[in-house]
């Protein structure tokens, strides 16, 4: 691998700013929804504490998905794949422990 | 305890990893288990601060662009693999040798916070656009003193520490950013503020990786878990706010301190 920067190589257009407001609304809505699920009593206070949990771990997923997609739009396939294969990891820990 | 005692402790957490640039759950997982909670009840709920204050810290970082996501998702597989196989196995390792994995990375933890940072050098020239570079790890960040171009090296080396970093996320729930980071920026020769940006987009993805085998697995308690989202939320936000109006070697070095006693307490519970 070179270790000399490469200046020929083309700058990636992705900037993810949209999601700079839905990131700052779901850090909003999970304090809330965390909050209430704290102290919620009962069957509804079990939906939204398993919300909650779902939301903090969907998330970080859903930009990996983002992030392939986008490098397709790009024609970046070494990082389509790449991404893929983050993702078919995670699925594969999913199997296991269902399996298991 | 009750969840309420639970949000507490992890606002504190929060505020105090975010102050010392380390994170919560650093603290958390041992607070916990020192509270008498076994290690592998408490390794879940210390992920779930780390992916809700992945979450948290996310808009910003995209607003400074300073995030390599490329690095970050290339250097994700060996970490994930890591989080997956160390949240497979602790279910199968005895509650005191978790407790002794969870000591011994309060102990890497506290060497990492007292640690200095490499020094790269800036160009003169502003002609280059600042981002990632397509189909390669590389890329460019505006700094303070002026454009730094950075390549990625020794990439077998780091994405040796990333999976040793999965292992340790999956196995005691400490994040593992503080191998990550370092790594990112002593051995790949990452600029460090590319290198902490990078960490905390994808130690969320790595807690995320073992927290689906924990979920899978019926480990995850779920009022509890909420209780430690809304508490490391607010104390992240509180502690990040404090953070500027404090001197960074101080909080860095009194949370080293810090580190040291968790774990030299953690050895002798064990």
């Amino acid at each position: 691998m070179s270790t000399e920067f490469d200046h020929s190589l083309a700058v990636s257009t992705i900037r993810g700013r949209w999601q700079v407001p839905y990131l700052t609304w779901i850090t909003r809505v999970l304090i809330v929804v965390a909050l209430v699920g704290t102290f919620a009593p009962g069957p509804v206070g079990t939906v939204v504490q398993v919300s909650a949990v779902a939301v903090a771990i969907a998330v970080p997923l859903l930009r990996v998905l983002w992030l392939i997609h986008r490098w397709r739009q790009e024609r970046d396939w070494i990082f389509v794949v790449i991404g893929g294969a983050l993702l078919l990891v995670i699925a594969t820990g999913a199997v296991i422990a269902i399996v298991g | 305890m009750d969840v309420v005692g639970y949000a507490f402790m992890a606002a504190i957490a929060a505020g105090l990893g975010a102050m010392g640039g380390l994170g919560g759950a650093i603290l958390l997982v041992p607070a916990l288990v020192l509270t008498g909670m076994p290690t592998a009840q408490a390794a879940p709920l210390g992920l779930i601060s780390v992916a809700a204050g992945s979450i948290a810290a996310g808009a910003q970082q995209l607003r400074d662009r300073t995030v390599n996501h490329r690095l970050g998702v290339a250097t994700e597989i060996a970490a994930s693999t890591g989080a997956v196989v160390g949240a497979t196995l602790s279910g199968l390792v005895s509650d005191s040798a978790l407790t002794y994995v969870l000591a011994t990375v309060a102990a890497l933890a506290a060497l990492a916070s007292f640690r200095k940072g490499r020094v790269h050098v800036a160009l003169e020239s502003s002609d280059i656009e600042v981002g990632e570079r397509i189909g390669s790890l590389s890329g460019v960040i505006r700094t303070p003193v002026g454009i730094v171009p950075y390549v990625v090296q020794h990439l077998p080396i780091g994405l040796g520490l990333m999976t040793i970093a999965g292992l340790i996320a999956g196995t005691a729930g400490a994040p593992g950013g503080f191998i990550k980071t370092p790594a990112t920026s002593e051995v790949m020769g990452v600029p460090p503020r590319v290198a902490a940006s990078t960490t905390t987009f994808t130690v969320g993805v790595t807690a995320a990786a073992a927290l689906v085998v924990f979920a899978l697995d019926g480990r995850i308690d779920a009022s509890i878990s909420c209780a430690v989202i809304a508490g490391s939320l607010i104390g992240g936000r509180l502690g990040a706010g404090l953070q500027s109006r404090l001197p960074d070697q101080l909080l860095r070095r009194v949370l080293g301190v810090l580190l040291v006693c968790v774990a030299v307490v953690l050895v002798s519970r064990a």
